[in-house]
């Protein structure tokens, strides 16, 4: 047991560090950081892709088209819409507003005291 | 198969309500300005279905629609009189005049030279309604096909721009003191 304790004391004794380790380290965080050569990047681009990033760019490749596509019929859809709706809505005025016209006019005729 | 004969004679005799306006095509070519309105099945109820039910008028037109299989409006207009001839609207007259259809109101205007006839199809699912009207220099032909409610669509004729009629009701007559 004493041994241990022993071994332990020296392993954890204060040690004061050498006289240049502050110039050291000073000189380290001065120096320019290390410049990866044309080789190192080059291999970036060679390196293979993560299996989710694939999965995702496959999902994206076919959800993009899809979706414009989809947004495409939609705005196609609701420009019919309107068409269909403003040619619905002139019908009508248009149907309304002679029978209302010929509905006057006979009632116009039909009063008391109009001459026929 | 059987279903799809069923479908196509159904679609035939739904077709065959509708008057058949191609005569009137012809005039397209001497008339300074036409209209052609078409609206059929799908084309009808998406149209329908664009209307809004926050706009009141709107709102009725969607109810007034809702039992009606098809809509046709053409309208010609022409530079000078003589533009079209009766015998351009012979075929359509000669439909309105079968079986079924029976003209409810004809309005002539000596004045304004203006002749509107209505006719309406009754008996028959699915009934219909049909607007004929000829001035020198326009001609107006309107066919609905489908249920239809006279009076809102009059009522409808009168809000898109035309004073609403107040039909004047009949007041009884006030007593008499002599009656007494």
């Amino acid at each position: 047991m004493s041994n241990l304790e022993d071994d332990l004391r020296l392993a954890l004794r204060r040690e004061e560090p050498s006289l240049d380790f502050a110039e050291r380290v000073l000189a380290r965080l001065s120096e320019p950081p290390a410049v990866p050569t044309w080789r190192q990047r080059w291999a970036v681009l060679m390196r293979p892709p993560r299996l989710q990033w694939a999965a995702v760019a496959v999902v994206l490749s076919v959800l993009i088209p899809a979706g414009t596509v989809q947004y495409q019929k939609e705005l196609r859809y609701r420009a019919e819409g309107e068409r269909a709706k403003a040619q619905l809505l002139f019908a009508v005025r248009v149907a309304g507003s002679r029978l209302h016209q010929a509905q006057r006019k006979v009632l116009e005729t039909s009063r008391p005291g109009t001459r026929l | 198969m059987r279903f799809l004969a069923l479908f196509f004679l159904l679609g035939m005799a739904c077709y065959g309500q509708a008057l058949d306006l191609k005569d009137l095509d012809k005039l397209a070519a001497k008339a300074t300005e036409t209209t052609d309105v078409t609206l059929d099945g799908s084309l009808l109820r998406l149209g329908a279905k664009f209307l809004s039910a926050d706009d009141p008028d709107q709102a009725k037109v969607k109810k007034l629609v809702a039992e009606l299989k098809a809509v046709y409006v053409r309208t010609y207009d022409f530079e000078q009189e003589g533009g079209y001839s009766e015998a351009d609207l012979a075929s359509i007259r000669t439909q309105l005049r079968s079986p079924g259809w029976s003209r409810i109101v004809g309005v002539q205007s000596k004045k304004d030279h203006d002749n509107t006839e209505i006719f309406l199809k009754t008996g028959s699912e699915p009934g219909g309604l049909a607007i004929v009207c000829t001035n020198p220099k326009q001609l107006l032909v309107v066919n609905i096909v489908g249920k239809i409610d006279l009076d809102e669509l009059s009522d409808l004729g009168g809000n898109f721009g035309i004073p609403k009629i107040d039909i004047e009701k009949k007041k009884p007559a006030p007593k008499k003191d002599s009656d007494k």
